[in-house]
């Protein structure tokens, strides 16, 4: 049984694997021991304070195989996105060229540098391995921080994003990047990426143009890469999809790829989720719920069959209110898988 | 050979003229209309008050053996007066980290208004037949000693715009890479319609904001302020004259526009006024300009001679030519700089 808790310093090893295993795309996750440890701190550090507004926190979180207490994934939340620096992503535009006289009437599509999204709460770092990504490993990863976050809406922005990878070649290479930043930088897709995964990625956004880009001078495979997915990140942009999540508006300033956005509140996982109190006892079959308990550092969520509740008290089995950490009488959140 | 004001009745020979300039010519589209109107414009304007924003001018390149007409130039006084005067400024933007060790100088392009209110020198074609003998010379810097009589018609600043790289096709690399995206048309329709006056409209319809060269393709970067063969002449004499191409481009095709101060043109600055006398036959002297100094009865022609003085020899055609009787005063200036008095 999969279980979704935040990480400890002790998982700096299996993270460090998972790390190298992402995609190089995935700044959020870079192959350095001492930003991972630094990240992982981070978060130890942003749940043990007291907080009564979004600030500088950040949470990384980790998924682990109940049996083997292995770890295989890892996600995380930024609670604001660019809090000591701009958050920058293209924003899609349309600029409508028309003349009755001439009979034209074009819809010129053009990417505008924004800041738009600062400020906003920011999903990161989602990683699993092949082998959890199975059955539901992945929303549970995923949409266990959403219980998270309705657990203690003061740490989070009233909007959440997502950058979704990019289409990449192959080899590696981004067409996006290709025919946007290289012609800026002079340097590749990959180099700018791990540039940017250890000094930030607002360094690079510096140096990008100020003015919109018009997407028709693009080339066709870079026209072709806005807004969509990388193959390795479809897991991942299925189940933000599914709850909700619009897709249209932002794309990642590097790759092309879609940055995802939508209110804290209408979040399928979090609409949709109730608080109840719990109670030791017989757990009558139904059918699978994501399950969490309320608790900061001990946060865990897990899946587990539920028959929907009545009232707003629940019977939990014994295994389960341990797993949870629960005491008799505890609350706990639970939303429909 | 001599260049005169155009008048209305040239209205048949210069759409005849038109015709055989075929396609590609924006500065005179064969549109009886338009080139009625220009003719109009341009007779109305000699007697209006003498302001840049009222002078739109025509001249014609007359045969004197029979008196066709197979050349036309124009001045305008001022662009962009009434309608707006389109140009992208080629810039540069550098990027640059020191960090990364990048340093990346990058080609820009604004869409400007900057040479609005500017004089321009425009409509310039020679029939291909009389292509010869100086006639283009004469044809193209005629204006020079007009504007040097008469420049409080103008605006200090006189600009050129030079045909830009086109394909033996007619089709502009600046064009298939910049405007086409904009504009579901072929060059040839864009640039026609600029001759027909629709400039404005197009270029309305061009991208506001600035624009990296590097996302052109690299055939409309090579063009980006060269000007097409046929015009290499054209750039050489107006550099000759002291035009400079300053970074501003032609919003279709690429082509350079060159500008230079009246006052410093270099057949404005050394004409001189001297008096008519009879005297030396063709053949003798080095080639000179010369103009008969008038408005409405303006006459420009090439002489072979030599000033002794302020007295100008001309000989007896030449001062038919410009309807002058000797003592008259005229304007004149080796027709180029390499024919220029010690």
């Amino acid at each position: 049984m999969l279980m979704l808790r935040p990480s400890r310093l002790s998982d700096i090893a299996a993270v460090e694997r998972i790390a190298a295993a992402s995609p190089v795309g995935m700044t959020s996750l870079p192959v350095n021991r001492e930003t991972l440890y630094r990240k992982i701190q981070a978060s130890l550090d942003s749940l043990a304070a007291d907080v009564r507004f979004h600030g500088e926190e950040s949470y990384f979180f980790v998924l682990e195989d109940g049996e083997s207490g292995e770890v295989v994934g890892c996600s995380g939340i930024v609670a604001s996105a660019g809090f000591n620096e701009p958050f920058y992503n293209y924003r899609n535009e349309t600029i409508v060229h028309a003349s009755a006289e001439l009979g034209i009437h074009n819809r010129i599509h053009a990417l505008s540098l924004c800041h738009d999204l600062t400020g906003n709460t920011l999903l990161v770092a989602f990683y699993i391995e092949p082998r959890a990504a199975r059955g539901a490993g992945a929303d549970l990863l995923s949409r266990g921080r959403f219980l998270f976050i309705a657990n203690h809406p003061q740490r989070f922005a009233e909007r959440i994003v997502a950058e979704m990878m990019g289409l990449t070649r192959a080899d590696g290479s981004s067409p996006f990047w290709d025919s946007v930043g290289r012609r800026f930088f002079g340097i590749d897709y990959q180099e700018a990426e791990l540039h940017c995964g250890v000094r930030g990625r607002t360094f690079i956004a510096e140096l990008l143009p100020q003015h919109p880009l018009y997407v028709p001078l693009l080339s066709d495979e870079a026209q072709a890469a806005i807004g969509q997915v990388n193959p390795a990140h479809e897991v991942a942009f299925e189940v933000l999809m599914r709850e909700g999540f619009e897709t249209d508006h932002y794309i990642d300033i590097f790759d092309g790829g879609p940055t995802l956005h939508a209110r804290t509140d209408s979040i399928r996982t979090i609409a949709r989720s109730r608080l109840l109190k719990t109670r030791r006892g017989r757990q009558r079959a139904g059918v699978p719920h994501l399950i969490a308990n309320t608790r900061l550092s001990e946060f865990r969520c897990l899946i587990t069959d539920l028959a929907p509740p009545v009232r707003d008290e629940i019977e939990l089995a014994p295994t389960l209110i341990e797993r949870l950490l629960l005491e008799d009488g505890d609350l706990v959140r639970i939303a429909p898988l | 050979m001599f260049v005169r004001p155009i008048r209305q009745d040239d209205l048949g020979s210069l759409l005849e003229l038109a015709r055989s300039a075929g396609v590609g010519l924006t500065t005179l589209p064969a549109s009886e209309e338009l080139l009625g109107r220009r003719i109009a414009a341009s007779c109305a304007a000699l007697g209006a008050e003498p302001r840049p924003e009222n002078t739109s001018l025509l001249f014609a390149l007359e045969d004197s053996r029979n008196g066709r007409v197979v050349g036309i130039c124009g001045l305008e006084g001022a662009v962009g007066i009434t309608e707006p005067w389109y140009n992208y400024r080629v810039g540069l933007a550098v990027h640059s980290s020191r960090e990364l060790g990048i340093y990346r100088k990058l080609q820009t392009l604004f869409l400007t208004n900057d040479l609005t209110g500017s004089a321009e020198l425009c409509s310039l074609f020679l029939h291909a037949d009389y292509r010869h003998s100086n006639n283009g010379g004469l044809l193209s810097k005629s204006r020079f000693l007009f504007l040097a009589e008469f420049p409080e018609r103008f605006e200090r600043r006189v600009i050129a715009e030079m045909r830009g790289v086109a394909d033996a096709a007619g089709r502009s690399p600046f064009w298939e890479s910049l405007g086409r995206h904009f504009f579901k048309m072929e060059f040839s329709e864009a640039d026609y319609l600029t001759g027909i006056g629709q400039k404005s409209f197009i270029a309305e319809l061009m991208p506001k904001h600035p624009l990296y060269a590097e996302f052109l393709s690299e055939a409309a970067r090579a063009v980006i302020g060269q000007v097409h063969e046929n015009t290499r002449p054209a750039l050489a004499m107006l550099s000759g004259e002291g035009f400079r191409y300053q970074g501003y481009i032609d919003i279709f095709d690429g082509g350079p526009t060159l500008e230079c101060e009246l006052a410093d043109i270099r057949a404005v600055r050394d004409s001189r006024i001297l008096t008519a006398v009879p005297g030396a036959g063709v053949g003798e002297g080095r080639l000179w300009l010369v103009s008969n100094r008038r408005l409405h009865g303006y006459r420009a022609c090439l002489a072979r001679t030599d000033p002794t003085g302020t007295e100008l020899p001309l000989s007896a055609e030449v001062l038919a030519r410009l309807a002058l009787t000797p003592g008259d005063s005229v304007r004149a200036v080796p027709l180029s700089a390499k024919e220029r008095p010690e």
